[in-house]
């Protein structure tokens, strides 16, 4: 995983990439997004995560200025949403739903948001050119986009987020529908951005595997809320600390280990269709697995085997999204 | 750092970026081509049916020449109209507003870049209804009368009825309505022209008749070429297209303001 950069000798900013504060966003009557606060510093890659509706296409589109936060405030790369133009200056956005001209070359694809960005004819063609060959869609440059598939769409998308040198990258859900040659060249592409040009990259995505990768810290939304933000191991440690053990017993053992486990303190077991193979609720910060043993060697249980459950970013976005679990700022 | 900025700072306005790229989807793609064959054989068509009438006896000459560059301007406003409507609306239904909007590029550069692309329409249906004019005009003033209402009229209703379809894209949250809106509006524009009994006779008729840009560019037309009216006397018929483009124009840049992604903000 990339480390969070921290120096800054290009332009000596200190201020984080993204300071987002009690953001909130309404559609009328309904509000989607309320109070959102986090912070993404520079070079680092933030995931925000969160089921359909959460909320995350509305913090970004807020961010992003194409939504106007009906309360709350919030500052990307150092220029606050109330100077629109300065944050889309200093931003690069590939959005969800992003369609492309068919009829158009990517060469001129990426030429015509150069120049929109106020390059020269010459500078956007030499970015363009650049920025194809860091895609890899060098060698279709002069392909009409229609002939383009889903893929190479992504990353033109990801090469023309880049084209004005943006300090924030927002991508959501960049590896959505993409087979995994795909998926693997897009979070590729990620890590160098994020590691080599300093950009920091805000990531939205479904897909947890790909967020356990790349991504420094986490935020995960539900229901318009933050419901836990910190890196990826603090966040899963909020549901691993209930999490499953599974222990092999002699099966003649079974009632008296699941008695013991029941006047054990921290401890509940039940038994599972596997004959001696008990599952272990253990609510213990640390050292849950010495306690289980002495339980059950106390109890005078013979004990086959030991597996714990290893947590994982699925666990607990699934814990924290089915039911709003507490906020842990790590 | 900075002097390699500076060479890459471009001091071309947004609007002339986007009215370049814009023209160059319009008319190196089907869209604009496919529009302009579709007027050029409705204007082919018209133009027969007007020749053989005159043959007939059933319109004289100046009648069809009248008839033509009504329906030239007729034709090549509504071209216009439909690709201006389709300007905004087109690109939030196709998923490519927001690119667009995600860019530093003023709104107001947008519709503007935007609404000279949509005006290449009539531009482009007036140079293809010259040769027809000429042919059907008999004799050099007739010629040059006909040609001066297709380059006065035209450009002012097909101006006022591009900015009328941007302002409807901008505001549209669908592309049909946006196009159905703009649509409805010609129609309404162009009825009064298309009524007899209305725009020949009365006060307040003649004072509809003047003041709504369609009909009036008509009535100018039809005035010069068919009942051989000077232009001094005409020139009024040119006030409300004149003011139409002016206003409208006016009010589809300000309605940039309103140009959003979709849903509430």
């Amino acid at each position: 995983m990339p480390s969070v950069r921290t120096d800054y000798p290009q332009d000596g900013l200190s201020e984080p990439a993204v300071v987002c504060e009690d953001l909130e966003v309404s559609y009328g009557e309904k509000r989607a997004v309320e109070g959102v606060s986090f912070t993404v510093e520079r070079g680092e890659v933030f995931g925000l995560l969160g089921p359909n509706g959460a909320g995350k296409t509305s913090v970004v589109r807020a961010l992003t200025t194409i939504l106007d936060p009906s309360a709350g405030s919030a500052r990307v790369g150092g220029h606050s949403l109330t100077d629109p133009d300065a944050v889309r200056s200093v931003i690069g956005v590939l959005p969800e739903s992003n369609g492309y001209p068919g009829s158009v070359t990517a060469v001129d694809y990426l030429m015509y948001f150069g120049r929109l960005y106020g390059l020269t004819k010459e500078a956007a063609g030499e970015r363009a050119a650049s920025l194809l060959s860091e895609v890899g869609l060098a060698s279709v440059g002069r392909q009409m986009i229609k002939t383009f598939s889903r893929g190479m769409r992504q990353r033109l998308g990801i090469a023309r987020s880049l084209v004005n040198r943006p300090q924030v990258l927002f991508l959501d859900e960049p590896t959505l529908g993409l087979d995994p040659a795909g998926r693997e060249d897009v979070l590729a592409q990620l890590d160098t951005i994020a590691s080599n040009d300093g950009t920091s990259v805000v990531l939205c995505s479904h897909i947890l595997e790909d967020v356990e990768r790349v991504c420094d810290r986490i935020a995960i939304l539900n229901k318009g809320k933050i419901v836990s933000t910190g890196t990826v191991a603090s966040v899963t440690s909020q549901v691993s600390s209930n999490s499953l053990v599974a222990v092999a017993v002699d099966p003649s053992d079974t009632d008296r280990a699941i008695a013991a486990l029941a006047e054990a303190d921290g401890f509940a077991g039940r038994v599972t269709s596997i004959p001696g193979v008990i599952e272990v609720v253990n609510s213990h910060q640390s050292g849950a697995i010495n306690g289980l043993l002495a339980v059950l060697t106390q109890a005078d249980v013979s004990i086959l085997a030991v597996q714990p459950h290893n947590s994982r970013l699925s666990d607990a976005f699934i814990s924290l999204t089915r039911e709003e679990g507490p906020s842990n700022d790590g | 750092m900075m002097a390699e900025a500076r060479r890459e700072a471009s001091t071309t306005r947004p609007w002339a970026i986007i009215a370049a790229h814009e023209l160059r989807g319009l008319w190196l793609s089907a869209k604009g081509l496919t529009v302009l064959l579709g007027y050029t054989v409705l204007l082919s068509l018209m133009t027969y049916l007007a020749a053989t009438s005159s043959e007939l006896n059933l319109l004289d000459a100046r009648e069809s020449i009248g008839v033509i560059v009504q329906i030239a301007i007729g034709l090549g406003t509504l071209a216009a109209l439909v690709v201006s409507a389709d300007a905004i609306s087109g690109e939030r239904e196709r998923d490519t507003l927001e690119s667009l909007l995600l860019t530093p590029v003023p709104r107001r550069d947008l519709v503007i870049g935007k609404m000279i692309a949509a005006s290449s329409m009539w531009l482009a249906g007036t140079v293809v209804a010259l040769p027809y004019v000429a042919a059907m005009a008999q004799g050099p003033a007739i010629t040059a009368d006909a040609v001066l209402v297709l380059l006065t009229v035209g450009p002012l209703v097909g101006a006022a009825l591009t900015a009328l379809g941007m302002a409807f894209s901008a505001v549209s949250m669908s592309n049909r309505v946006s196009l159905a809106g703009a649509i409805v509006a010609l129609l309404v524009l162009a009825a009064p022209s298309q009524l007899p009994a209305i725009s020949s006779q009365g006060a307040l008729a003649a004072i509809l008749v003047t003041v709504n840009p369609v009909s009036a560019g008509l009535k100018l037309a039809s005035n010069v070429l068919v009942a051989q009216q000077s232009w001094s006397s005409q020139w009024t018929y040119l006030i409300s297209p004149l003011v139409a483009a002016t206003a409208l124009t006016v009010l589809a840049v300000r309605m940039s303001g309103r140009v959003r992604l979709g849903g509430s903000r």
